[in-house]
């Protein structure tokens, strides 16, 4: 067992193998507050690579009301049976992780989901925590609320799913930090399935191997977002590289808002597999809930989030979102614009903070003709 | 990954059991594209070789990988060989061109083209980064569909229907009816047709028609059927009257959709042919109406207003600082502008949500107050008293800009002319934004209309006003031209409270009052909050902060109002309060202080050219396509509702409440592109299947998906999907500002179809044919050689918002991508700017915002002042009163004034029932069916996962909607690989024995739904009847249920599926039609509804297109629009919802549901997982 550092949890962790971070690491910023559940990014993922037979269950990307959605069902709750509750001080996890505590020679502590888990992939759409009633008059955080969770593999900096696979056919790229399984290689012992907490490894009996999200590399490849990504019309995802060896840049908008705001969180840090998807915690949403999935820094997250509107650098960077299918490696604000810049340094994205309002003259001399906005 | 071989196709399949036998082209091309794949895809063998690899040394996967060669699978399946662009245009507002992905010559994949940031307009007017992407799942799912088995591949005729036409059209001598025999929709077989002998069949029905209908026998054959006289008068003896059309929200296709009106506008040729009549005297056939029909139409924005509808393209969320989202789910069902919203609120606008729910919208909002459903009216009239009453309102825009300081007499409640006080007073000769025309001079065309085109006769019918100046206790008179700017440059300060007594010319002393006065009376006696809240659940306490709220962001709070509050029978109500409190808080017109509806894509105003194409006079017809047309307008057109009100227009007692101008003709032929929704998914829509198809003689549907539509045709034409058009087409949109070309594409048909418009003229040449008169086919000149590009030239040419756009550039930047801009005044573009920014007049008489209705119609309906009204079936109350206290303006019509009885509470009678009750005794009254268990309210709103039904009934999208998607069908029941549920609250679900996930009957009003007659029918009533899965939501109050409106309906077809297909699967053996349902469908519990304030013969608006002002009924924009929203149901268990039919749903059993929550479940939501040191 060796020793890594992960800056999620506030410690150093046990994991099967040793090694650097990749050069670069791919990321993900997805702010719930923007997610309207719309699951274009599934279809845009299943349509380009799912779309086989014994894949007619398998969503690589999916979106997921809480409390009640989950896909597969119960992902995320059956692993507490064996984890218990996180415990944290201050930013720091005092519990174990899925890889700690076990023996020798044991994976990581997981489960494996039944056939029909996978059925009902919107089980609880729309499903709110509390009842509702008439006349109900909400304001802010109220006991009765739901979100939407979008999710794809979190491409961990500490995969569980390389972690327990016997064949070793799963491997993190060194290039991006994409984590793919070998479609040669695999047998389809389904440990990652088993192991991997977010359920984000899938058993496609046709092909009796295990398969997942490949992090769409041969966009990314190309300096492009992900399919997911690109296809957002909520405008919820931002993905590229932030920095994985070395310290942060306030200029990328990765690090700048994981690492130096803390406004994009991981989703259950506590597990220790260090995921790179990194979510905005919805405003309206309860402390409580939401500190077991993104961890002890929700409060000042969702915070830091009701300020945007008055921190330029912030909200320049959060309006990159879904302005470009290209990569963003650095950005700025100047005036009233945020500025993205590409892996080579050059403006892909300019978006203005309040979209231009332009008045036409009523009469068009050149074309005879009389512009109204009620015609 | 994807598996070798066939896996990779694009997958036209879609349940795994349900395409045995897809086979022929589709079955060809699926195994083209999968040969072609395997190239890129390892095979089997070589995957067999693969898997002999020795163990390699990995000390790390993390820091290395030795055989990486394998990840060229995926590279491969990425890429692809071509792309082309297409525009995906349901009828969702939103067009996104989409960029297709081409391997093999199939399209294997769609996304969005991310250029939307380079539309432009003829000046460089530049849109930004912030309008990419667009998109949805529904369009990227298409892929399914353009492949898919329900594709109509070729034309296809109903066989009853094609005996009739080679038996030679056999007739019941006396009344013309047709035999039973031959009527047999939705069961009969189906016969694949030549695309010659679909055109001919059709153009043979349509003419014997017309001859069985023409003349004073044709009307007494109308007569024996039992027609409505009125209606049969109003065919004025042609034939061709009793033939409708209808292009299915003709915005979306310009040319292709809008061609059955330029078929309909043709058959005024075919009436000269058959009755031997001049041009002067022929008539065209009937055009149904559209956003009407849809329900769409706010019917009271052009009573506010003269116009169709106000509204604002949704990006101008950027400029406000509150938005309140009444009765619209906006995150579900305008998804591509989700983000202007949740951005507005990253920027710090508060968004309110009003919704009878916790709408999916709730999750946006910084606030959110669950209503009662239907009770709009009486919420907005509780937050105007609070404006009033509080002093909150905006006391200039009110006076400069709204008929509130107008004079209302008291006497004849009609409101005070100028010339009625001053003697020998002179109309004011206006000058502002307005042509007065002079005898015999006609307007000039669309584009270069400066505001309202009136003639004479008109304009002095309006009269002008009068107002009481405060200082000097004078009257004053007050013309259209005095508003905003111009109306404070006359000094006079009107006085809003108080009653008035003015001597007219004559001598003669009445008492008036200000329209301000007469509402504020109504308001403070019968909509304060407290009273307000008995009526709407909405507490007090919220109804002030409304007010407060809205009050302090003046000229920027945004009413996005939605299909909520717009498909109840109060709708017209509803958008009158909801334009006074944004009138009375100065926000109508501003950039970021706007009313808007939304619903349905129906603006073609915004290409105001288009009668260029519809009605060109087909006796005249311009044959240089370089040279504009001569419009003529031949056809008449009509509402539907009356079809969809068992054919029949609304009578009570011996009134007659449709207005002449209304008047319907009976119907019986149906030609109708492009819709699902004028028979599959039809408001009471097995109650059009019994009652009213039976008399129907003739339906063709064209349509590239076998919808239920289909089902119950006769001739179903088979068209192109969007991916395959090779005739291209144009459309606009009524949220955003852009102008899009449907591009044409490379890939060949896929099956052998034809465009709309290629269907409307093969049928009008047969026509020409059968009648002997050439000139029909010249009416389509510019089909087939020039590919209908003239017509949208001419369409461009002449329309005030796009002239100046040559249709070749448009169209190829359309190919690369991107959209244009439309040349609105604005951009973005919104409603009431040049009212309210610029001092021009709206279209009202008084060319004020009006609230008052002094017209007749109104007066006897009780809503000259606006009150609110219960709902018309969805209340625990007696439906439909009038909630007020009494009032010297409410004097409706009562029953007795109809000679009606007063007692008879049935539908019918309800619609044109005048009761006035004041809060409390409504409280205290019951809705008739109570007592016999129809107590939950059942409301049908559309949602995230389709348009309309558009492509809900693809795997992919089936299987998210809702939580009952499977995409193995494990449970046979399940109709498909997603099913319809009914959401109730979790006490009321109980309460009835109903467990999560049960199957349950849901049955609305015996009188006449599913369908009348019913008991005498047990055969269709177990296709009609409504059964779902139920689903425990706690989002919904008490008494409040809900099922989604996108889903596709069981047919006779789909019902028989059940039984004999092998797995159960609602799908019709015959057509493949895919049904949601096992048997029934939300329209099961809907039906026709008719209000007497929508039919009107006096009310002034705006013409659909330009601004000529028109009185009386004006397609789309004042006629009926129907209640579909409203039912009032009885729930009661049918069977367990676990597997086949036995104990739990497994969800529910597993701890998964709310109310039956495992210990992990508790936990978490407890917050339990997580604990602090």
């Amino acid at each position: 067992m060796a020793t890594r550092k992960n800056w999620q949890i506030g410690r150093d962790m046990t994991y099967p193998y040793e090694a650097a971070p990749p050069k670069r690491q791919v990321a993900y910023i997805f702010d719930t507050n923007k997610c309207i559940a719309c699951q274009t990014c599934t279809v845009a993922c299943k349509t380009c690579w799912t779309s086989g037979k014994g894949e007619e269950h398998i969503f690589w990307n999916n979106v997921e009301s809480r409390p009640y959605g989950g896909y597969p069902q119960r992902w995320d709750l059956s692993i507490f049976k064996k984890t218990g509750p996180a415990v944290w001080k201050g930013d720091t996890l005092r519990s174990s992780t899925i890889f700690e505590g076990n023996g020798p020679l044991d994976p990581p502590r997981g489960w494996r989901p039944e056939a029909a888990d996978y059925a009902a992939p919107n089980l609880g759409e729309d499903d709110i925590a509390g009842i509702v009633d008439k006349g109900h008059h909400l304001v802010g955080e109220s006991p009765m609320w739901m979100f939407y969770l979008a999710r794809i593999c979190n491409h961990c900096d500490n995969p569980a799913c390389a972690a327990s696979c016997p064949r070793k056919a799963i491997y993190k790229r060194d290039d991006d930090g994409i984590v793919l399984i070998d479609q040669e290689r695999c047998r389809g012992y389904q440990e990652c399935v088993k192991a991997c907490p977010y359920k984000k490894t899938f058993y496609n009996i046709i092909n009796r191997a295990a398969e997942k999200c490949v992090g769409c590399f041969p966009r990314v490849e190309e300096g492009l977002q992900s399919l997911c990504v690109e296809g957002c019309i909520g405008k919820i995802r931002f993905h590229g590289f932030r920095t994985s060896q070395g310290e942060p840049r306030a200029d990328n908008p990765f690090d700048f808002l994981i690492r130096i705001k803390k406004l994009a969180l991981p989703l259950y840090p506590q597990h220790g597999t260090g995921p790179n998807v990194f979510y905005i915690p919805p405003i309206h949403v309860p402390d409580a809930y939401l500190e077991q999935l993104f961890g002890p820094g929700v409060a000042e997250a969702k915070k830091l989030y009701r300020a945007a509107k008055d921190d330029k650098q912030v909200l320049g960077a959060l309006l990159l979102f879904g302005s470009t299918d290209k990569m963003v490696d650095k950005f700025e604000v100047k005036g009233e614009e945020a500025i993205g810049y590409g892996l080579d340094g050059k403006e892909v994205v300019r978006v203005p903070f309040t979209e231009a309002h332009v008045v036409r003259n009523a009469l068009d001399e050149r074309h005879n003709a009389y512009r109204v906005n009620t015609p | 990954m994807s598996n070798q071989n066939e896996s990779s196709a694009p997958a036209t399949s879609t349940a795994p059991s349900a395409d045995s036998t897809a086979i022929g082209r589709r079955g060809f091309l699926f195994r083209l594209g999968a040969a072609g794949l395997g190239a890129a895809v390892l095979t089997d063998r070589a995957l067999a070789e693969l898997q002999q690899l020795n163990a390699v040394a990995i000390d790390s996967p993390l820091a290395g990988y030795p055989n990486r060669g394998w990840e060229k699978v995926y590279r491969d399946l990425y890429k692809s060989d071509s792309t082309f662009t297409l525009l995906c245009a349901p009828n969702d507002t939103h067009n996104c061109l989409l960029t297709a992905y081409v391997k093999n010559g199939v399209v294997t994949r769609l996304g969005p083209t991310w250029k939307y940031s380079e539309a432009t307009d003829l000046d460089g007017t530049k849109t930004s980064r912030r309008w990419d992407p667009r998109a949805c799942q529904k369009g990227l799912a298409m892929v399914r569909k353009f492949y898919g088995d329900r594709r109509v591949k070729r034309p296809m005729g109903r066989k009853g229907f094609v005996d009739w036409v080679n038996a030679g059209f056999p007739r019941d001598p006396k009344t013309g009816a047709v035999d039973p025999k031959y009527l047999q929709r939705g069961k009969d077989p189906w016969v694949p047709l030549t695309w010659d002998q679909a055109t001919e069949f059709a153009a043979k029905a349509l003419h014997n028609i017309a001859v069985t209908y023409n003349g004073d026998a044709g009307k007494a054959k109308l007569l024996a059927q039992g027609y409505d006289p009125l209606m049969v008068e109003a065919t004025q003896g042609a034939g061709v009257q009793v033939l409708k059309f209808r292009g299915g929200m003709p915005a979306l296709g310009m040319a292709r959709v809008m061609a059955h009106y330029r078929l309909a506008n043709s058959m005024a040729l075919v009436d000269a042919k058959l009755r031997g009549l001049g041009p002067d005297k022929a008539l065209g056939a009937r055009g149904w109406d559209n956003y009407t029909w849809h329900t769409d139409l706010p019917p009271g924005h052009p009573m506010v207003t003269g116009v169709q509808t106000n509204e604002f393209d949704l990006a101008t969320t950027e400029y406000a600082g509150h938005v309140v989202v009444w009765g619209m789910n906006w995150i579900t069902t305008k998804m591509p502008d989700g983000h202007w919203l949740t951005e507005a609120r990253l920027k710090g606008a508060k968004i309110t949500v009003i919704a009878c729910e916790y709408s999916a919208t709730c999750n946006k909002a910084d606030e959110a107050i669950i209503v009662r459903p239907g009770t709009t009216p009486a919420l907005a009239l509780g937050v105007a008293q609070v404006l009033i009453a509080k002093k909150l309102y905006d006391v200039e825009f009110v006076k400069s800009s709204t008929d509130l300081p107008l004079l209302v007499r008291l006497d004849n409640g009609q409101m005070l002319r100028a010339s009625e006080v001053f003697k020998d007073y002179k109309l004011a000769d206006l000058k502002n934004f307005i042509k007065v025309l002079g005898e015999g001079e006609n307007p000039p065309p669309p584009f270069q209309h400066q505001g309202a085109q009136v003639t004479a006769a008109q304009r002095a019918a309006w009269g002008d006003h009068v107002v009481w100046n405060a200082a000097k206790k004078e009257p004053v008179a007050i013309n259209r031209d005095q508003v905003g700017d111009h109306w404070k440059k006359l000094g006079v300060d009107p006085q809003l409270e108080g009653e008035v007594e003015v001597t007219l010319a004559d001598g003669t002393k009445v008492k008036c009052r200000t329209v301000f006065d007469v509402t504020k009376q109504m308001l403070d006696a019968s909509y304060t909050p407290e009273q307000v809240e008995k009526l709407t659940w909405a507490p007090k306490a919220a109804i002030e902060s409304l007010a407060q709220s809205i009050a302090a962001n003046k000229t920027k709070t945004l009413f996005a109002c939605g299909m909520g509050p717009n498909q109840f029978f109060n709708n017209d109500l509803k958008d009158r309060s909801i334009f006074l409190v944004a009138a009375l808080t100065n926000n109508v017109g501003h950039k970021g202080g706007n009313v808007g509806s939304y619903a349905g894509n129906y603006r073609w105003g915004y290409l105001s050219g288009v009668p260029q194409y519809i009605a060109e006079d087909p006796f005249n017809l311009e044959l240089d396509p370089a040279k504009p047309a001569k419009v003529k307008q031949y056809f008449k057109p009509e509402s539907a509702h009356y079809w969809n009100h068992g054919d029949t227009i609304l009578r009570y007692g011996k009134g007659v409440l449709t207005g002449k101008t209304h008047m319907p003709t009976p119907t019986k032929s149906i030609l109708v592109s492009n819709s699902n929704s004028l028979i599959g998914n039809v408001k009471g829509h097995y109650s059009v299947v019994a009652d009213v198809l039976p008399k129907q003689e003739f339906i063709g549907v064209s349509d590239w998906w076998w919808t239920a539509s289909c089902e119950y045709a006769d001739i179903v034409f088979a068209v192109d999907s969007w991916a395959e058009f090779k005739i291209p087409d144009m459309t606009i949109s009524v949220t955003n500002p852009f102008l899009y070309v449907f591009p044409t594409t490379p890939i060949p048909r896929i099956h052998d179809t034809r465009q709309d418009i290629e269907v409307s003229a093969g049928i009008g040449r047969a026509l020409g044919r059968l009648v002997d008169e050439p000139k029909m086919a010249e009416v389509w000149s510019f089909v087939d050689e020039h590919k209908a590009r003239p017509y949208l030239q001419r369409i461009l040419n002449g329309s005030a918002d796009a002239r100046g756009y040559k249709f070749a550039d448009i169209e190829k930047k359309a190919e690369g991508g991107a959209p244009s801009l439309l040349l609105s005044r604005t951009y973005p573009k919104y409603g009431s700017f040049e009212q309210t920014q610029e001092s021009k007049p709206w279209f009202t008489k008084t060319g004020r915002l009006e609230f008052y209705r002094e017209e007749a119609e109104f007066r006897d309906a009780g809503e000259a002042v606006v009150v609110h009204r219960e709902p018309i079936d969805s209340t625990w109350y007696e439906p439909n009163v009038i909630v007020a206290a009494p009032h010297p303006l409410l004097k409706p019509k009562t029953p007795a004034d109809y000679g009606a009885d007063q007692a008879a509470l049935d539908g019918d009678s309800r619609q044109a029932r005048n009761i006035i009750k004041t809060v409390d005794e409504v409280i205290a009254s019951k809705h008739p069916l109570l007592a016999e268990g129809y107590n939950l309210i059942f409301h049908t709103p559309k949602y995230r996962h389709g348009a309309h039904t558009t492509p809900t009934d693809l795997d992919i999208v089936a299987t998210w909607f809702g939580p009952f998607g499977d995409m193995h069908r494990s449970d046979k029941r399940a109709p498909f690989v997603g099913e319809a549920y009914v959401d109730m609250h979790p006490l009321d679900a109980r309460a009835l024995g109903i467990e999560d996930g049960d199957y349950v009957w849901i049955d609305a009003d015996p009188h006449d739904r599913p369908f009348h007659n019913w008991k005498d029918n047990p055969e269709f009533y177990k296709v009609a009847r409504l059964q779902a899965r139920a689903r425990h939501y706690p989002g919904t109050p008490r008494g409040v249920t809900r099922m989604w409106h996108n889903m596709y309906g069981a047919t006779i077809g789909s019902v028989k599926g059940t039984e004999v297909n092998p797995t159960g699967l609602a799908k019709n053996p015959e057509t493949g039609f895919q049904s949601h349902f096992r048997t029934g469908s939300h329209q099961s519990a809907t039906r026709g509804w008719l209000k007497p304030t929508w039919m009107t013969d006096s009310l002034f608006v705006k013409n659909i297109t330009g601004g000529v002002m028109r009185q009386g009924f004006v397609p789309d924009v004042h006629c009926p629009t129907g209640a579909p929203r409203e039912a009032m149901v009885k729930i009661t268990k049918k069977e367990d919802g676990g597997l086949g039919g036995q104990k739990l749903w497994r969800a529910a059993a597993n701890g998964l549901r709310p109310g039956y929550e495992c210990e992990e479940l508790k936990t978490i939501l407890a917050g339990g997982y997580a604990k602090k040191e």
